[in-house]
């Protein structure tokens, strides 16, 4: 199911502009979404799962145009979507919430919407806590309610926007690997500004940055686009002035600093070899904006 | 539709707000004042025919209990954002209207289930003390056709204006509307009391029931000499009931599509 994005704007009360003429062509596969807060990312899932309208441009999922009823209703019959900021009914039971989301989904035959429910209830492992009412649940355990829900009803299209948020180590590997092995032939767009889950997850990235699109292509690509703009740095004396920091760990007689910046940012600097973190910050930091010892 | 009135009416139903606020209005109605429900069951003190008597009882009961139904609904609509529930549901292909409409009934019945019962309780309660077993065939007619349409047109409202304003401010201008528009006297002040777009029911009272009171000489429906608004008020026929059903009907689906429009349409463009 391939997602055609041509020149999407999107401008909120006041004049905010979230999306500022986005071109993007999203493949079937896993295909990650990364760029800061604010960037425009949860409006263009919300664009996605029809729940939000564009000021302008035009959208097609698999062929169906967003901007008419019958294709947003084509596209939401095999939609799964878990939002950033995910709500549950504190009333109902996880068996229930979940029954109450796959009914509106369509699944009528009450035996295989049970047993979809209980499959997927142990998928995230909530088989135990089924019957009780998610009033009483933990953030971890919402999201992971919230991770069944837009797994109802086999979705060919999976719209997930920052889906690790709120989970322990021991569940973002779980959700990354179960979302890698649930891909296959469907299309998964993964939102998220947790570098990490994408280099596990996704081939194929976007960036962006201010609405507007900051890179396409491969992980790989993203990866080398901070090639020779990757030093290692060891002082004992204030943080280096030039380049973005990305780490700084204690090491003999000072702190070791790992900085991108287009040119070495001390003769003590070594170049080392770029990570996909590297690479998210050459393309969304520009070289003059880059804050000094940040 | 059916999902969504299925779920919601489960969810409602559950509240002990929908139980306790009534049962407190019921107890404290009996130990204020001289009311019908404690009269229903003194031979010396209750009306001698059964039709008055539950007509009577529904009178009493309906403009009591609609308050807190009123109350009670006011958060059903927009809680499903405040609960950030609602982007789950509209990425859904279930329709927003059907779902608007299923929250509609589902939420309004589940809170209409003590009226009900409150009502239909006294009334079988009086039909065995009084041996008048007719009176349960009137307290079902006169629940169809007064309560019904006047929880539904509540409903509408109380469901749809909080998107407009805070649910508890909507809360005190309905309990103001609800004593200005069905108690207040027409020639004391400018009121739709005793007007067609009476949700209390007085044309059907008067019309349909031919209740005129528990003593036989209240006017629940028609002009009241020196009144203003009086032409609301034509002199109340079988037709003009029915066409006081319609019009409360009409004006509770239109608070609907109001709802749909704002909820829907406003949210998804900028």
């Amino acid at each position: 199911m391939t997602i055609e994005i041509t020149a999407l704007t999107k401008t909120y009360r006041g004049g905010v502009a979230a999306l500022d003429g986005l071109d993007l062509t999203v493949p079937t596969g896993m295909f990650g979404l990364l760029g800061a807060n604010g960037a425009g990312k949860t409006t263009l899932m919300r664009i996605l799962a029809g729940i939000v309208r564009p000021t302008a441009g035009r959208v097609t999922v698999g062929g169906h145009d967003l901007a008419t009823g019958a294709g947003r209703h084509a596209v939401q019959q095999s939609l799964g979507y878990l939002p950033q900021d995910l709500g549950v009914y504190p009333d109902l039971t996880a068996r229930q919430f979940l029954d109450y989301v796959a009914l509106l989904k369509g699944m009528d035959d009450p035996a295989v919407r049970r047993r979809r429910v209980g499959e997927l209830l142990e998928v995230v492992a909530l088989t135990a806590q089924a019957g009780r009412r998610l009033r009483g649940f933990s953030g971890g355990m919402r999201q992971r309610v919230g991770i069944a829900q837009a797994l109802l009803a086999d979705p060919q299209l999976l719209i997930v926007d920052e889906p690790t948020a709120g989970l322990d180590p021991e569940e973002r590997i779980r959700f990354r690997t179960l979302l890698s092995q649930f891909a296959g032939d469907r299309t998964v767009v993964l939102s998220t500004h947790i570098v990490e889950d994408i280099a596990q997850t996704c081939r194929e990235v976007a960036v962006l940055a201010q609405g507007r699109l900051a890179f396409r292509g491969t992980v790989d690509d993203l990866t080398q686009r901070a090639a020779g703009q990757v030093w290692s740095l060891v002082t004992s004396g204030p943080p280096p002035s030039e380049g973005t920091v990305v780490s700084a760990l204690p090491h003999e007689g000072g702190m070791r600093y790992r900085i991108v910046a287009p040119t070495a940012p001390g003769a003590e600097a070594t170049p080392v070899d770029p990570g996909l973190e590297d690479g998210y910050l050459a393309v969304t930091v520009p070289d003059e904006r880059r804050p000094v010892g940040r | 539709m059916i999902a969504t009135l299925r779920y919601e009416f489960r969810m409602q139903i559950r509240k002990r707000s929908v139980w306790i606020v009534p049962a407190l209005t019921l107890v404290l109605f009996v130990l204020i004042g001289g009311s019908l429900l404690r009269d229903l069951f003194d031979p010396a003190e209750r009306p001698p025919e059964a039709k008055t008597a539950v007509v009577g009882l529904a009178v009493q009961v309906h403009a009591l209990l609609s308050i807190g139904f009123g109350c009670l609904l006011a958060d059903r609509l927009v809680r499903d954002d405040r609960l950030r529930v609602a982007p789950i549901l509209d990425a859904t292909p279930a329709s927003r209207a059907a779902r608007l409409v299923g929250k509609y009934l589902g939420a309004g019945t589940a809170t209409a289930v003590p009226i009900a019962a409150a009502y239909f309780g006294f009334a079988i309660a009086y039909a065995i003390n009084s041996g008048s077993f007719p009176a349960v065939l009137w307290a079902l007619a006169t629940f169809g056709v007064v309560f019904v349409p006047g929880l539904l047109f509540v409903a509408a409202f109380a469901l749809t204006l909080p998107l407009v304003m805070p649910a508890p401010l909507f809360r005190v201008l309905f309990v103001g509307y609800w004593l200005w528009g069905n108690v207040v006297p027409p020639d004391l002040m400018p009121t739709l009391s005793r007007t067609l777009f009476n949700p209390l029911g007085g044309y059907p009272l008067a019309g349909l029931l031919g209740f005129h009171g528990i003593d036989g000489a209240e006017v629940w429906a028609g002009p009241i000499p020196g009144a203003a608004l009086n032409v609301l008020r034509p002199e109340p026929t079988p037709l003009l009931a029915w066409l006081s059903i319609a019009l409360l009907l009409a004006l509770a689906a239109a608070a609907l599509a109001g709802g749909h429009w704002v909820r829907f349409s406003e949210r998804t463009r900028s």
